[in-house]
């Protein structure tokens, strides 16, 4: 089956004046129909760029230097603005770690549904309420009808981020990118934006890309994960599989020091250093300055080989199973 | 035990007003909808000791932040105090670490100046050092001092947080009231400030007041945790009797419904029902519409904070039954 969605050796570059910085590389990836895959890595490693390539939603200095992107198999790269604006919110739709990326400070709720759905849609104006109404609802806004007319201001952090999911589902797109929407939030309404994620997939069988930096919603949420560092993909494979025996040491590093249920004080494990700034890339492998395993063999990137079974990784060095980094 | 740093005694916060008395009267007449008043925080008591730190959780909207900007004294409460007994000597003794840290910095301003500016004026540091006291606070927070000249545009979410915890160690606080402080930030970088936090209170006997919605983190930080819901305290106590025997049903809920690794697709079904309304709250225990544990007393009369014998507090009719 074609996937909803498939990158190919995505590059996306910023004009600097140091020079150019390629800020992703080498991006291959792909998501199927009610699948759920989880883009995790360290911050400024690229998830978020990652969202935005493929809803060119990129501003210069910055474009996709190289690749594609293929939606239903069809590389939506060289299409026109106009039909790439078609396409967003319809087909693809995004939800942003800070929900004023969607939602507008000036106008009321209703007022912002409204010219989503008309955007798309022929709708009278009972049945733009209607919708309203339920897109509230389903997303587990109390009082509704008294929401419709607030401004964005007068909502808690919390229930600014579940209307921008209402918004960016208004239109039953194919592909959802969830680039950190519950970073915000606590848990029981994490854990309710979670089932409706989940539910949403399943019912609807749209695929998604759930971006973020905390491993264990990933683990509770996603079907595969992928695992990004200084712009690239160096781990990728089916959930289980990678956290129960990361074969990258990064991702070794990354489920170490998350702080373990019933573990109190004490220092948690961290890795040392930081990531690179992308203009000072080391020439190998861009983890080998933190890594315990590094040879001189990492002084060549590595490629994102096959590791076993349908699984990836790009690692000279991979980790047995068990091994400690 | 030594003396609090910070005393709060029946802090409350209402946001919106309820009108002239001509607005009061035409809506006791039933004449006028209902006032949009929020009662943010109400009757919020704790001490804060010496170099603990005290977790704050709690539901989205549930007040920690208006809690939390008021210990700061960056808000003002409609009720109750916060005191400090002993707060001579320092020039800003306390500092925020906001959970926005893409408001919180002004993008007109470069890292060094938005880190330097303050301990420069306060005298912290002298004009010829400056350079290397912001250096310094950057590579103790994990940024490069090398981009001390960049402005907040050019970092990343998770970069942009730690350029704000360098700027409020840069004053040298007593107490740092973190609201989200590591929330944006991926694990790696989180262990770190986690570590650093944890550091700088051994070194410098920092007291956190630390606000997150992360039970994780709470449960690794924390000494003592308080978890409100529609701007009350529901149950408090020491971190090992909250997480290993919850008294309070909500706070139950959350540690069942906390993710972790090694729950894999996993069914969340996390309390149900919605959050009630902060402008029209339930009556009885504000709970009560989403608590497995409801009977008739709930409903109608709101559990005070009780003690329950082993240093923790709790406000729920049903808390016995609980551990
Ligand atoms: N406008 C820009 N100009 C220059 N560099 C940029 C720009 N926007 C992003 N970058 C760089 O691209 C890299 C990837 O950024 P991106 O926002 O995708 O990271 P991220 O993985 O989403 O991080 P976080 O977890 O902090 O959100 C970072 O190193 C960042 O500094
Ligand atoms: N300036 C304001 N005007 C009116 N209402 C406000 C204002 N600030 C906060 N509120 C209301 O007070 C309540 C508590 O808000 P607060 O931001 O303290 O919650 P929080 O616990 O920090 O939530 P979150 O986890 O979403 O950050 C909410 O109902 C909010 O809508
Ligand atoms: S007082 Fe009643 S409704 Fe409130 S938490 Fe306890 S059992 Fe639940
Ligand atoms: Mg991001
Ligand atoms: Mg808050």
């Amino acid at each position: 089956m074609t996937p909803v969605l498939e990158l190919r050796d995505l590059q996306t570059s910023f004009e600097m004046p140091e020079g150019t910085v390629h800020a992703l590389r080498e991006l291959s990836l792909s998501v199927s129909r009610g699948e759920i895959l989880g883009l995790v890595g360290e911050s400024g490693s690229g998830k978020s760029l990652t969202g935005f390539s493929i809803n060119r939603l990129i501003s210069p200095p910055g474009r996709v230097t190289k690749g594609e992107v293929r939606l239903h198999g069809r590389d939506i790269l060289p299409l026109p603005d106009s039909e790439m604006r078609k396409l967003r919110g319809r087909k693809i739709a995004m939800i942003f770690q800070d929900p004023m990326m969607t939602l507008n400070p000036v106008l009321r709720i209703e007022t912002q549904i409204r010219d989503v759905l008309l955007a798309h849609e022929k709708l009278s104006k009972s049945e733009v309420r209607a919708r309203a109404l339920a897109a509230l609802d389903e997303v587990g806004i109390p009082a509704p009808e008294e929401r419709l007319r607030v401004y964005p201001h007068q909502l808690s952090g919390g229930m600014r981020q579940r209307v921008a999911i209402a918004i960016a589902l208004l239109h039953k797109p194919d592909l959802v990118i969830a680039d950190e929407p519950t970073t915000a939030l606590d848990v029981t309404i994490q854990g309710q934006i979670l089932a409706l994620v989940q539910r949403l997939c399943r019912d609807r069988g749209t695929a998604l890309i759930w971006i973020s930096h905390d491993l264990a919603v990933v683990a509770g949420l996603a079907d595969r994960i992928a695992v990004m560092y200084a712009g690239r993909i160096v781990e990728e494979g089916p959930i289980d599989d990678i956290l129960d025996a990361p074969a990258h040491p990064y991702t070794r590093g990354l489920i170490d020091s998350v702080p373990v249920p019933g573990q109190r004080g004490g220092r948690l494990r961290q890795i040392p250093g930081r990531m690179p700034a992308l203009t000072d890339l080391p020439t190998g492998c861009a983890f080998a300055p933190r890594c315990a395993r590094a040879t001189e063999n990492c002084a060549e990137v590595p490629q994102l080989m096959p590791f076993g079974e349908d699984r990836k990784v790009r690692c000279v060095h991979p980790l047995a199973a068990g091994e400690a980094a | 035990m030594s003396d609090p740093v910070l005393s709060v005694r029946g802090l409350g916060r209402r946001f919106g007003s309820e009108g002239d008395f001509v607005a009061r009267g035409l809506r006791k007449l039933g004449l006028a909808p209902p006032a949009s008043v929020v009662q943010a925080v109400e009757d919020v008591s704790f001490d804060l000791y010496p170099g603990e730190v005290l977790g704050v959780v709690g539901e989205s909207g549930c007040g920690k932040s208006t809690l939390g900007r008021m210990v700061a004294g960056l808000l003002e409460p409609t009720s109750g105090t916060v005191t400090r007994p002993d707060a001579e000597g320092r020039a800003l003794p306390m500092q925020m670490i906001f959970q926005d840290p893409f408001s919180s910095l002004n993008p007109r301003k470069r890292v060094k100046a938005l880190i330097g500016e303050a301990p420069r004026v306060h005298r912290l540091t002298s004009p010829s050092e400056v350079e290397a006291y912001v250096a310094d606070m950057m590579d103790r927070c994990g940024i490069d001092p090398s981009y001390a000249t960049r402005f907040p545009h050019a970092f990343s979410g998770g970069q942009r947080q730690r350029v704000g915890i360098a700027r409020a160690l840069a004053v040298k606080p007593e107490i740092l009231v973190c609201d989200e402080a590591v929330s944006a930030l991926d694990v790696s970088i989180q262990a770190q400030i986690v570590n650093l936090f944890m550091d700088l209170r051994d070194e410098l006997g920092l007291t956190y007041l630390f606000i997150s919605h992360d039970l994780g983190i709470i449960e690794h930080i924390s000494d003592r945790v308080l978890v409100m819901y529609l701007g009350r305290a529901v149950e408090t106590g020491p971190v090992d009797r909250i997480f290993d025997a919850p008294a309070h049903p909500y706070t139950r809920a959350l540690i069942d419904g906390v993710p972790r690794l090694d729950r894999r697709r996993a069914i969340y079904s996390p309390i149900k029902g919605d959050i009630p309304s902060p402008v029209d709250p339930p009556p009885g225990c504000a709970f009560h519409p989403r608590c497995p544990l409801a009977t008739e007393i709930c409903r109608v009369e709101r559990p005070v904070l009780r003690d329950m014998g082993d240093g923790r507090q709790a406000a729920c009719h049903h808390a016995e039954s609980q551990i």
